[in-house]
């Protein structure tokens, strides 16, 4: 099975097609998707600036992740499968959608930032109370999740301004297209 | 009204994406770090002392709230007759409105220590609720049907 018939597969199950046509569930799961980047987004925040130094320097640094570690994966929880209701109710339409794409590809690269950094900072912030200075090591990680976090939210806003090529989206599906997409 | 100029806003097919990406990059901040308290009220989170959390992170909810409400009005302006007859835009200028003033007046107060510590969770939980509603009442503003004007 190709991706994109993944993607087909995936939109055509009941539940993508019902988001799909809904009026009310449609953009009741995309704006849970944005209160949980905004829940999610005040941890990563927090942390971040922790470690490079900005607010809360009076805390130490490994109370602050150790603190903010649950609220974190609650918040990317909400967000991600909310996200991922949202893209199956138009998977097809999606899979040819570049800002997808690059959704996607800073996603992962978000994994390879946690596995980067993982060990050095944040699964050591004992340590990092010790240090008379800050790390650069853990400065650029925190700078890099800002900088991450920042791109995805933008390109997650540019997914809705891609119009869908409709002469290649499959022809039963290209009738029910998205009610309604802001923008 | 009769407007004689174009909104230079309008003429730039780039411009209001961008304005939103500050849009939602600016609540996020807000929200975030509101909740961030709110959760604390809620024995949630971080556990350092409630008011000097909110004093630690208050410069940062406020320069959301300017990216807020700096980028807002401009996305306002590209189309203000869809906006001012919109019922989610209507509901969500009153929630802005009752989230400022409650953000600004009570819960500041009972984060100085003004209020009954027996309010905390309250106060949290009414906060938590209006801040989230804005962005409910936002995001619906595409998709509710608009009177023609």
């Amino acid at each position: 099975m190709s991706a994109l018939e993944l993607a087909q597969w995936i939109q055509s199950t009941g539940w993508a097609s019902y988001l799909r046509m809904s009026a009310y569930v449609y953009p009741s799961i995309l704006s849970s998707h944005l209160t949980g980047i905004a829940l999610f987004a005040g941890a990563v925040l927090a942390t971040d600036l922790r470690l490079l130094g900005v607010v809360m320097r009076n805390q130490p640094v490994s109370e602050v992740i150790d603190q903010l570690r649950w609220p974190k994966r609650i918040g990317f929880l909400i967000v991600a499968t909310c996200g991922f209701l949202l893209a199956s109710s138009k998977a097809e339409e999606y899979y040819y959608n570049t800002f997808f794409r690059i959704k996607l590809t800073l996603l992962v690269l978000v994994a390879v930032h946690a596995l980067a950094f993982r060990g050095s900072v944040y699964n050591n912030a004992a340590a990092l109370d010790q240090a008379r200075r800050m790390p650069g090591k853990a400065k650029l990680a925190a700078a890099l999740s800002l900088l991450l976090w920042t791109s995805i939210a933008c390109v997650g806003r540019g997914i809705g301004y891609i119009e869908p090529p409709l002469d290649k989206l499959h022809a039963a599906l290209t009738s029910l297209r998205a009610t309604a997409e802001p923008r | 009204m009769l407007i004689a100029f174009e909104n230079p806003l309008n003429e730039s097919a780039l411009a209001f994406p961008i304005l939103e990406c500050f849009h939602i990059l600016g609540f996020a901040m807000t929200l975030g770090t509101i909740a961030l308290v709110d959760f604390r009220l809620l024995g949630f989170g971080l556990r350092q002392n409630a008011g000097d959390l909110a004093k630690a992170l208050a410069p940062w909810t406020l320069f959301g709230l300017i990216m807020v409400l700096v980028s807002g009005p401009l996305l306002f302006s590209s189309d203000p007759d869809m906006y001012y007859l919109n019922f989610s835009f209507q509901v969500k200028m009153l929630l802005l409105l009752l989230a400022l003033v409650f953000h600004y007046t009570i819960r500041r107060k009972l984060l100085r220590g003004e209020l009954s510590p027996g309010l905390s969770k309250p106060v949290a939980c009414i906060s938590l609720l209006l801040w989230s509603s804005i962005i409910f009442a936002g995001i619906f503003i595409a998709f509710v049907v608009t009177p023609e004007t």
